[in-house]
């Protein structure tokens, strides 16, 4: 049976088998004229309150007729709507909405009173901001959407609902600005995110993966945020937006990597130093990524690479450390790693505890027992500091900085040059939904630099980024 | 079209010009000591009327191949094409030698293992077989870090230039004079880098003067480069073959800051590495452009002919000068051959070309 | 279809064989690398002549270790002889199984008799060796160049340091003191002129003696532990020996080499001494030019700004406060630098050295001018000094 049939009976019946789990909850009643009724509901995501007032009060009084259009107008929940198919109305009821089916009619009725479990608006805490708007998304769909809707008060913003996961039927919302976004990458997104075939979609970063051109991508092909003032800005420059229901988490697309040097605060300070902070981020990052390998390769190849009186105070350093510098540099990396896994994941209560035993018993110990000298773990901490200057990048960036240690240590400098040639090479032949990774740079993008590295004045951001091919250019006067 | 008018003029501009950087000007001095100006000056003038000539070829909107093959058919067109590439290949020699010294120098202290150079070949194969819209966006970035080290080389440098030591100008005498633009052939092709681009980025009215222009621009900066060089090195200049690294080391804040220097060294270098690659990704596009299917044989014929250079450099290791001066001082004459030659009969057959178009046409 | 699926996955794997390749150099720790560890610093080379060819005397620095509470730089002496500095330099190698590096040696130190000989033979290999810098100082000692280096400086751990601190920037600006590096060197070398100049180095023990050490320099802040004899040494500069065709044909006084300064318009607040008054230079323009017709002549000129730095007598305070130069007092200070200038002159035309670069001033003047040219002693001489004190 896959359609409502006209015998209660037998339609609950087929409903209960497709619903067998515990916390389906079944309530039978029967009209004014007698007429039974069923209700299937998911227990503890159904507002039971809502569901007694809106649907069973009024239809316990009902004396009309059994006609679909009838009945939903009897019931004074705002969200009704009726749906013949069983496989339809048992998802409707896994996501909270009940279902209600009723003596001579093969239709059911869904009325709108789901209540999921949600946390409230809060500041993210992977975004902070000292200035501006400190709300970020949660992990239900509906409250991101009204978020980004609050912000975007336009007809022109479309918000269209996809159900991704075999099993999980997540809600995914795309958004997009009619006649802004560029339609080819609309449709694009619409077609991947429909053709992705997984049992389960636990967060908005498995989306991401299937969103990529180049899935296997070192670099990340979909720009994140947790924080609905930077998504609607993202949006309102061309670009579309995915929110997935149970992530914080919203997606980009297309994705620039020049995006994650910009912050929102940049928006809200004077552009000269939003300027400054995006070249000191691009700074830290460099640092981050290069500082380990090209100290290595100066203690191993190039030592003309240091003033000699550092290079004699290294030299001092390292005299009696057993390992050689290259193993020292990936050995104290390496610890610097497990430190940040566990810091995030360890819980709060005993982070003290983490931070006296990675400082005082890996780092002073270490060095006063001469495993490791104290230049390393400086370069080192300096190199790990450096990197959370661009946090969304954090993944990517120490990928590299170990990659960038390997090749120092084997080739030197020569291979440091050479390894960052094949990632030029790479950034600027990545593509996504046709716009270049590199872009405004790579392509050059002469109106686009206004708002890359350097930070031009809000009123001289008078298009948006040429990069994106958006239609509609102008986004000022 | 895979390249942008703008990307073909920030490579005549600020990437052609690092390749003349490591041994050209010492084997310029030692044939016409301080008069080394004039024969780099009569040398871009040449080019840039060859980058002109090249860039009228343009305008049509067709390739190389394709033109040929309007004119002598398919058969021969690719010959053409297989004997250009041979060509490319033979001039990519002379980089390649350039590039492995210079890695010995300017990235170690003492002399590596020989093959510290091999990586390149690794690198050189991953660019070449790259798609032409890559290359371009790949100069849009080089273009600026190669200005950036140049100047920086140049303004850290130049205090240190007795630029009297160019004079009396002249002195070199004819004969210095000839052997100078001779020699210094080996180093100035890059009309014949562009002929497999051409048909590949649109041709906008003035490119042709503007790409003309650019390369102008790129060669007055490397004749302010080797001013400079020959002003802070004078009767030693010849012995100094990779000049522009170490030019800037005798800076006075040098001495209490370390080399800040090699931070424009090493973004020269970096350019050095892509340009040094040039020759072998043009040869690998006039093939492709002959034969198609270019998804296929780039990378392999990219491969292929990285591996064989390898093979060559380490044939040749231990003889680098015989090996510079023979393609530089025997077979000079080749070079304006195939950089000069085939870009001019090409631009002085279109005509011909444009008549049997119109024919078909009609 | 294996094919296409094997070329499918072809690009992953060989990024997992690079990374393999690579991990496993970089764990075999051996790509024709020589570490920190295995390397002597070479912080100055002192050479001397030998019957057999030359000594070389590294002065090699020495880390610390961990220790950090002492300043200064700890070095040692180490010997290497051969018949090429080549050998001297491999000799080393052999001893210490360090392997030398020069790109951070910043002095090379002539032995008199090695700079009396052609001084290009010693310095020819530090001129092609591309892992020298030719930015090193260059500077003839007395005596030899392993007794300098090997000597405990007062002023520093190393000898190299202490030296190069007579040579630096602000030394040079008192006129005390000409240096030259091997670029500026060997270009006069091999130039028209083929002639140059370096720093004469002497020693002295801070009670007056003269002589030298040996053996390893102390660790910073230690004084004089560690020196053989335990005599700590001065070193001074202020002579200046000048060469011609490579080989050191005298030396400078110290009022020669301050007149030296002048005409090179080096000087910005050194002093000269004249007749009971002690002047300080506020500015110096210094120029040796050559005049063709009617016969070749060298003018010299020297004009200075200068104010009183002191007196041999006390003043009265009125006089003090005026700070002011007799015009008598100027006459006889433009006296005494014409006579040190005269006398500079001739020290050279007597050796034949072309210190001001004369010949190849002619040479790029034009063909036909150079070929006018006549050995020094016959060149015509003309001195300018002009000293004005401040109004």
């Amino acid at each position: 049976m896959k359609n409502v049939n006209e015998k209660l009976d037998a339609t609950a019946a087929a409903m209960k088998k497709l619903l067998p789990a515990q916390d389906i909850l079944q309530f039978s009643f029967s009209d004014g004229t007698g007429r039974q009724y069923v209700c299937f509901f998911a227990d503890a995501i159904t507002d039971k309150d809502l569901l007694g007032e809106q649907v069973f009060r009024p239809l316990m009084e009902y004396r009309g007729e059994a006609r679909a259009k009838e009945i939903a107008a009897h019931v004074t929940a705002p969200e009704v709507r009726t749906e013949r198919a069983l496989g339809k109305l048992a998802a409707e009821v896994l996501a909270g909405n009940p279902v209600l089916l009723w003596d001579g009619m093969d239709e059911g009725l869904i009325a709108g009173t789901k209540k999921v479990p949600a946390r409230a608006v809060s500041e993210p805490p992977t975004d902070v901001a000292i200035k501006g708007p400190r709300e970020g998304f949660v992990e239900d769909v509906k409250l991101n959407t009204a978020l980004v809707r609050k912000r975007l008060k336009t007809g022109e913003l479309k918000i269209e609902f996809l159900t991704v996961g075999r099993r999980s039927q997540t809600a995914v919302a795309v958004c997009w600005l009619e006649g802004t976004s560029v339609q080819s990458a609309v449709d694009g997104v619409k077609e991947k995110l429909s053709a992705i075939d997984i049992d389960n979609v636990p967060d908005s970063s498995y989306l991401a993966r299937f969103l990529s051109d180049r899935p296997y991508s070192l670099v990340k092909q979909v720009g994140t945020t947790e924080k609905p003032d930077i998504f609607c800005a993202k949006i309102a420059e061309g670009r579309v937006g995915v929110i997935a229901d149970g992530s914080p988490i919203a997606l980009t697309l297309p994705y620039m990597l020049v995006e994650d040097f910009q912050s929102s605060e940049d928006y809200f300070v004077p552009a000269a130093r939003a300027t400054f902070t995006r070249f000191l981020r691009l700074f830290a990052l460099l640092v981050a990524i290069y500082l380990p390998a090209f100290y290595i390769a100066s203690q191993l190849f190039k030592l003309q690479l240091l003033p000699v009186k550092l290079l004699l105070t290294i030299a001092g350093s390292i005299q009696d450390i057993p390992l050689s510098p290259s193993l020292e540099m990936l050995l104290v990396l390496l610890v610097l790693e497990v430190l940040n896994e566990a810091s995030i994941r360890m819980p709060k209560y005993v982070g003290m505890a983490l931070s006296v035993v990675g400082a005082l018993v890996l780092g002073e110990t270490a060095v006063s027992a001469g495993f490791v000298s104290t230049p390393a773990i400086i370069i080192v901490a300096f190199s790990g500091i450096g990197l959370y200057a661009v946090p969304n990048l954090i993944e990517e960036t120490s990928v590299l900085r170990l990659a960038m240690l390997l090749v120092a240590g084997s080739v030197g400098t020569y291979g440091i040059l050479l390894l960052s040639g094949f990632v030029l090479i790479y950034l600027v032949s990545t593509e996504n939904y046709g716009v270049p990774l590199a872009a405004p740079f790579a392509p050059l993008t002469r109106r686009d630099l206004r708002d890359a590295l350097l930070k031009y004045n809000l009123a001289s951001l008078k298009t948006r980024p040429a990069a994106l091919g958006s239609p509609n250019r102008r986004r000022q006067k | 079209m895979k390249l942008s008018a703008r990307q073909i003029c920030f490579f005549l501009a600020a990437v052609a010009p690092a390749g003349k950087l490591v041994l050209m000007p010492s084997q310029l001095v030692a044939q016409t000591a301080n008069d080394l100006l004039l024969p780099v000056a009569l040398q871009i003038l040449a080019q840039s009327a060859l980058v002109f000539a090249v860039l009228l070829l343009a305008r049509n909107g067709r390739t190389v191949y394709g033109m040929l093959s309007d004119m002598v058919g398919g058969f021969f067109a690719k010959a053409a094409c297989v004997l250009f590439a041979a060509f490319l290949l033979f001039a990519a020699f002379v980089p390649l030698v350039e590039q492995k010294i210079l890695v010995q120098s300017i990235f170690y202290d003492t002399l590596p293992s020989y093959v510290a150079f091999a990586p390149f070949f690794l690198f050189a194969a991953y660019l070449c077989a790259k798609p032409l819209a890559s290359l371009g966006r790949v100069w849009d970035m080089l273009a600026p870090l190669f200005l950036v080290g140049i100047l920086g080389v140049l303004l850290l440098s130049v205090g240190n230039a007795d630029f009297g030591a160019l004079l009396p100008v002249g002195a070199a005498g004819a004969g210095g004079f000839g052997r100078g633009v001779a020699y210094t052939a080996g180093w100035f092709f890059d009309a014949a880098l562009l002929l497999p681009l051409v048909g590949k980025f649109p041709y906008r009215k003035g490119l042709a003067w503007k790409g003309a222009l650019c390369y102008l621009g790129g060669g007055i900066l490397l004749l302010f480069f080797l001013a400079v060089y020959y002003g802070i090195f004078a009767e030693i200049a010849v012995t100094q073959l990779f000049a522009f690294a170490h030019m800037s080391k005798y800076f006075s804040g040098i001495t209490a800051m370390g080399r800040i220097d090699y931070l424009f060294i090493f973004a020269i270098a970096f350019v050095m590495a892509f340009y040094t690659a040039m020759p072998v990704q043009a040869a690998v596009d006039a093939l492709t452009d002959a034969f198609g299917h270019r998804r296929v044989l780039a990378p392999t014929l990219s491969t292929a002919f990285n591996a064989a250079l390898l093979a060559l450099m380490l044939a040749f290791n231990f003889v680098p000068s015989a090996t510079v001066s023979a393609i530089t001082q025997r077979a000079f004459w080749i070079f304006p051959v195939f950089a000069a030659g085939a870009p001019l009969l090409l631009l002085a057959l279109s005509p011909v070309l444009n008549k049997r178009r119109e024919r078909h046409a009609r | 279809m294996r094919a296409k699926r094997f070329l499918r996955s072809f690009p992953m794997k060989l990024w997992i064989i690079l990374a393999a390749i690579v991990a496993i150099t970089f764990f075999s720790n051996d790509f024709g690398l020589v570490d920190i560890q295995k390397t002597a610093i070479i912080l100055a080379a002192g050479i001397d002549r030998t019957a057999d060819g030359f000594s070389l005397t590294a002065q090699i620095a020495v880390p610390k270790g961990s220790d950090r509470t002492t300043g200064g730089t700890s070095s040692v002496e180490i010997e290497g002889q051969g018949a090429t500095v080549s050998d001297c330099i491999s000799a080393i190698y052999a001893k210490t199984g360090w392997v030398p590096k020069l790109v951070f040696c910043d002095l090379v130190l002539l032995g008199e008799e090695a700079a009396r000989a052609n001084a290009f033979d010693a310095l020819d290999f530090f001129l092609r060796n591309e892992y020298a810098p030719d930015s090193c100082l260059l500077a003839v000692c007395e005596g030899t160049a392993a007794e300098t280096l090997k000597a405990t400086s007062a002023i520093d751990d190393a000898s190299s340091l202490a030296l190069e601190k007579l040579f630096s920037d602000a030394a040079k600006k008192s006129g005390r003191v000409m240096t030259t590096t091997l670029r500026e060197f060997a270009i006069g070398y091999y130039g028209r002129s083929a002639s140059g100049y370096m720093p004469y180095v002497r020693m002295s023990s801070q009670s007056g003696a003269q002589g030298g050490s040996g053996g390893q320099n102390a660790a910073g802040g230690q004084g004089a532990a560690g020196g053989q004899s335990g005599q700590e040494m001065i070193f001074s500069a202020e002579q200046t020996a000048v060469f011609s065709q490579g080989r050191m044909t005298d030396v400078l006084t110290e009022a020669e080499t301050f007149a030296f300064s002048l005409l090179k318009g080096n000087v910005y607040g050194g002093t000269l001494p004249s007749d009971g008054i002690t002047l300080a230079v506020l500015r110096n323009d210094g120029s040796v030019s050559l005049a063709e017709e009617p016969t070749l002549q060298a003018t010299l000129s020297v004009d200075l700004k200068v104010r009183l730095a002191g007196r041999d007598a006390p003043s009265s305070l009125e006089n003090v406060a005026k700070d002011s130069v007799t015009e008598e007092e100027l006459a006889a200070a433009e006296s005494a630098l014409r006579g040190a200038i005269g006398s500079l002159w001739e020290r050279c035309a007597q050796s034949e050295c072309d210190l001001f670069n004369l010949r190849r001033t002619l040479y790029r003047r034009s063909a036909a001018a150079y070929g006018t040219w006549k050995p020094l002693s016959q060149i015509g001489t003309e001195i300018r000094v002009r000293i004005e004190g401040l109004r």
